[in-house]
């Protein structure tokens, strides 16, 4: 019985009983399609990685890296160190000692004015931590079932298996593709000995008991299995640091290991999202008339253009780059060192071009990107062309993209349009009207030449405000760090003001999270002698010319647009069908498939989630014609596809 | 102090499913908690916590919903975390809780032993209930529950209503299974496992180390977007009433509108964000024991309660 209408709770208790009939209504036609499920977890949250596993999986990603970022690894060695000082203090003494050791390998200090052989240093270096790392975990789970002991308490039983269980999985991401058979093996005794654990009941009420025979059966079978394997584990000298079983009779040598991210990283788009605003729409063309514009569009969003690993991780423009913005949550533990960037010249994503330094660059906002050149940081490129092919073909992976794609590419990036700001005047002055008395007096600081400040300049030396705050040059104003390198080596393309209150964190790096800390570091750095109402003023300056109308999108329910967006999408398949770009048509159709699969589950009427089940099973069915060379089939099913969405379009969000 | 180091050194071996911090935090709550004198029940609300995630995660998680409940209530609300179901029972029929959270089966057994007794329902999408649900691989060949024959499942734990009770009882309505919860395998399946929660059963059943799991429908968002559509649902439970909020026997009705109020309040939609902290749940609803009805009715059917 439901009771309690008239409380607080009665708007929400009549919905609740309203979809009650709507149940029975899901229930008939949902049976044959019940794989679905809310996108939001209840009732069983997540188990959390141990935190062993977690650094065990974290410092083996950052050690196939190159360079290593040593600081990351030191602490997760740490954390091993110490769950090992918990339950076998000898082991943890050695492992101490044996880190201490490779530490001194992996960073050697310089003797006298020989410099060490950091080349060596690094190779040895990750070999010997890896292997540490690897005996420290399998000795960490040998001493939690070695606690298994007899005359045991249920308690006691419990917990020691589940830990050990918890830091088994430090090894899920790579041990079922190196002995899948063991793996297996393995996983039936966890599930025995689990079994065999019996329940505590509720006061007593369907208790059972445990059969710690059988508990110590079943999970002596994963010791031998590790301590075999990996108790004097030595990591071999292949590039990739694996923990290869060598032992087990069933390790399949030539096995082929997927690359995951590491524990920590967050390559999940922005919610609520930054608000693209494209010249196009605002001009009131659509985006299914403009062919090349959605093209660009489409490829923008599409992992499919990149190399491995990038595609296989789902990573495309549109990761970093959301919504042609930023992605200020984006993190990779060993590429990142702040939020919002990474370091895009590494081993990682593309080992050809890696430039063997950890240089993290914050991600440019890409508003207005046809007005900033030139492009890179560093202002190394040219033309947003050039940059582009870049990005796909160095940076990650890619192969060399038909011209096609970068044609579309440009153009759809050309469209990218600054926030509009009422408070800027066309001439890139400030309105007196829209603004605090604070943002003019800062206006005037904002074009005072400074004498101490690169032989006179002022802000607006760079920033000019007729010509979208930028000057398009490269200047070198000690941001870099570069203290003992030539001077041109610190010189960094001058960055709009514009839309750049949704943009920080700031500076190359991403060092700076405030456009305050920003005037602060300019004060700081030139001896400027600002006080702090006058930094006030300044900042409350940048801030206006910075600002826009509604930066971020006002919903985190983006179904409805994403759909739209793939129709468009899917509107260049006639003319890329005309021009014979089947190769182009199979990187359209792979991206909306997946582009389905990773929204549908957004849905927020689940009842409505097996008419998307059926959309990408029609775009899969489209994307198997396709590469069997049935044109007919291929127009068919797309066509169904369309009429699936127009019929449903407004269930769909 | 040397007792209360002992004591804490004993409830971290005994503190089941949490790692060595959690048990260390649980240890320290529990010790908190029963060194509060006794003449303080009158003015504090006491609430326990079920460690159903990690504890430490959880009593940090709590505390903006705690500090609306004190607020809306005006009196002090202290809060903890018990080892298990049997220890939030134990702590309100000793009058050491006044309010817990409790699952179904658990909430059934814990109502007829110690009167404790469910005043809010959790809400799901919108509703009241949930369901269990059979989940095997697409690519199996397994398309309905009598496919399943001389092949393994796994369960979640013998006391839990979605992870056993209910999904055990598809089988046993379909005439597949015989008997009760003691032998699970009923002469049907191979092999019956207790995969010690909803993550590792639905796991195990999409690593390929079992053939089906009998699982919470919502399981399923443990498996990533890509994984979930390589798993299907070949059968359903019978409706399960949602999670709950139990009071003690005895609470004074005062206090027990009090709280039924502040709690309401946490539905609207300026404090939803508190709700999300309270195990997920999207909100609460007047409930009573006639709730549970069909929950007891089961548990009697399996021989968990007696008439």
């Amino acid at each position: 019985m439901i009771c309690g209408l008239k409380t607080p709770g009665a708007r929400l208790a009549l919905r609740v009983k309203n979809s009650l009939a709507m149940s029975t209504w899901l229930l008939a036609v949902g049976l044959l399609m019940m794989n679905f499920s809310p996108a939001s977890a209840h009732i069983v949250p997540p188990e959390e990685l141990h935190p062993v596993a977690e650094s065990y999986r974290r410092a083996s990603f950052i050690l196939n890296l190159n360079p290593v970022f040593w600081p990351q690894v030191w602490l997760d060695m740490k954390r091993i160190e110490e769950a090992l000082k918990v339950v076998d203090p000898l082991g943890a003494r050695k492992f101490s000692e044996e880190l201490v050791a490779a530490t001194r390998v992996a960073q050697p200090l310089a003797r006298g004015d020989e410099e060490p052989d950091m080349v060596a240093a690094r190779r040895n270096g990750r070999r010997l931590v890896f292997s540490l790392a690897t005996r420290g975990v399998a000795l960490l789970l040998i001493s939690r079932i070695d606690r298994i002991r007899p005359g045991s308490k249920r308690s006691e039983v419990k917990n020691h298996l589940n830990e050990a269980r918890r830091v088994f999985l430090a090894f899920a991401e790579t041990l079922p593709h190196l002995d899948p058979k063991g793996w297996k093996k393995m996983q039936i005794h966890w599930l025995e000995a689990n079994s065999h654990l019996g329940a505590a009941g509720v006061m007593g009420i369907g208790a059972r008991p445990m059969n710690l025979e059988k508990i110590r059966e079943n999970t002596a079978f994963i010791r031998r299995y590790f301590y075999s394997n990996f108790s004097g584990f030595r990591a071999g000298k292949g590039y990739r640091l694996l923990p290869r079983p060598k032992t087990s009779e069933t390790y399949l040598k030539t096995a082929r290991v997927p690359w995951r991210l590491p524990p920590g990283a967050n390559i999940n788009k922005q919610l609520p999202r930054p608000r693209q605003i494209l010249g196009m729409a605002v001009r009131g063309a659509n985006e299914a008339e403009t062919f090349l514009i959605a093209l660009g569009d489409m490829a923008f969003d599409s992992p499919e253009i990149f190399g491995e690993p990038a595609r296989s991780l789902g990573v495309s423009c549109n990761t970093c780059h959301n919504k042609g913005v930023t992605n200020p949550k984006l993190f990779i533990p060993g590429l990142s060192r702040e939020k919002g960037g990474m370091d895009v010249s590494n081993s990682f994503f593309a080992g050809h071009a890696n430039n063997g330094l950890h240089d993290p660059l914050d991600t440019p906002d890409l508003r207005g990107i046809r007005f900033t050149a030139p492009y890179g940081r560093n202002g190394r490129f040219a033309s947003l062309r050039e940059f582009v092919r870049n990005v796909i073909v160095n940076e990650f992976n890619g192969p060399e993209p038909d011209p096609m794609i970068m044609d579309g590419m440009i153009s759809y990036m050309n469209e990218f349009e600054f926030l509009p700001n009422p408070k800027l005047k066309k001439s890139g002055k400030l309105d007196p009207e829209k603004v605090s008395k604070a943002a003019l007096r800062g206006e005037k600081i904002f074009h005072r030449k400074f004498p101490q400040m690169m032989g006179g300049m002022s802000c607006a030396s760079c920033h000019i405000p007729n010509a979208n705050f930028v000057d398009h040059k490269r200047h070198n104003i000690g941001s870099t760090g570069a203290g003992n390198q030539p001077f041109h080596v610190g010189g960094l393309d001058t960055p709009t003001l514009l839309s750049s209150k949704f943009s920080a964190p700031y500076f190359h790096n991403g060092s700076l999270p405030t456009l305050r800390a920003v005037n602060e570091w300019f004060n700081r750095q030139f001896g400027l002698g600002l006080s702090r109402k006058s930094i006030d003023d300044l900042t409350a300056y940048v801030e206006a010319v910075g600002d826009g109308v509604q930066g971020i999108e006002d919903t985190v329910y983006t179904l409805d647009s994403e759909l739209e967006e793939f129709k468009f999408f899917l509107s260049t398949y006639e003319r890329l069908k005309q021009r014979k770009k089947k190769e182009l048509i199979t990187v359209l159709l792979k991206t909306v498939v997946r582009e389905v699969q990773a929204h549908k589950w957004d849905v927020q009427d689940k009842g409505n989630l097996p008419i998307l089940h059926d959309m990408e099973k029609k775009l899969s069915e489209a994307l198997s014609a396709h590469l069997a060379g049935d044109v007919e089939m291929t127009d068919s099913k797309i066509a169904d596809y369309h009429a699936l969405y127009e019929k449903n379009v407004d269930k769909l969000k | 102090m040397n007792n209360a180091m002992r004591f804490i050194r004993k409830l971290l071996s005994k503190a089941p499913g949490v790692g060595f911090p959690g048990a260390a935090l649980l240890a320290f709550s529990m010790f908190l908690f029963a060194s509060v004198p006794v003449h303080a029940a009158d003015r504090e609300l006491r609430v326990a916590f079920i460690p159903l995630e990690n504890p430490e995660k959880l009593i940090n998680n709590v505390k903006p919903a705690m500090n609306f409940l004190e607020k809306e209530m005006g009196r002090e609300v202290r809060y903890f975390i018990t080892l298990n179901y049997s220890a939030a029972v134990e702590a309100m029929i000793s009058k050491k809780a006044d309010v817990s959270f409790m699952s179904p089966l658990p909430y059934v057994l814990a109502n007829k032993y110690s009167g404790v007794e469910a005043v809010l329902g959790e809400i799901y999408d919108e509703k009241p209930y949930y369901y269990s649900r059979i989940f095997v691989r697409k690519n199996s060949g397994i398309k309905k529950i009598s496919d399943l024959k001389n092949k393994t499942i796994a369960y979640v734990d013998p006391i839990s209503s979605s992870g056993f009770m209910y999904p055990h009882d598809i089988f046993v309505r379909a005439g597949l299974v015989q008997g009760g919860l003691e032998k699970p395998e009923g002469g049907f399946f191979r092999r019956v496992y207790f995969a010690g929660g909803d993550q590792q059963a639905i796991n195990s059943m999409f690593g390929g180390f079992v053939d089906a799991a009998g699982v919470s429908q919502y399981a399923l968002n443990l498996l990533r977007p890509e994984q979930r559509d390589k798993v299907i649902a070949i059968a359903q439970s019978s409706r399960i009433p949602s999670h709950n909020v139990v009071v003690r026997g005895g609470l004074e009705p005062e206090t027990r509108q009090k709280f039924i109020s502040a709690m309401m309040k946490m539905n609207r939609p300026e404090n939803r964000g508190l709700l999300r902290a309270l195990y997920g749940t999207d909100g609460y609803i007047r409930v009573d024991h006639s709730s549970y009805r069909s929950v007891a009715d089961m548990a009697r059917k399996y021989g968990l309660l007696k008439e």
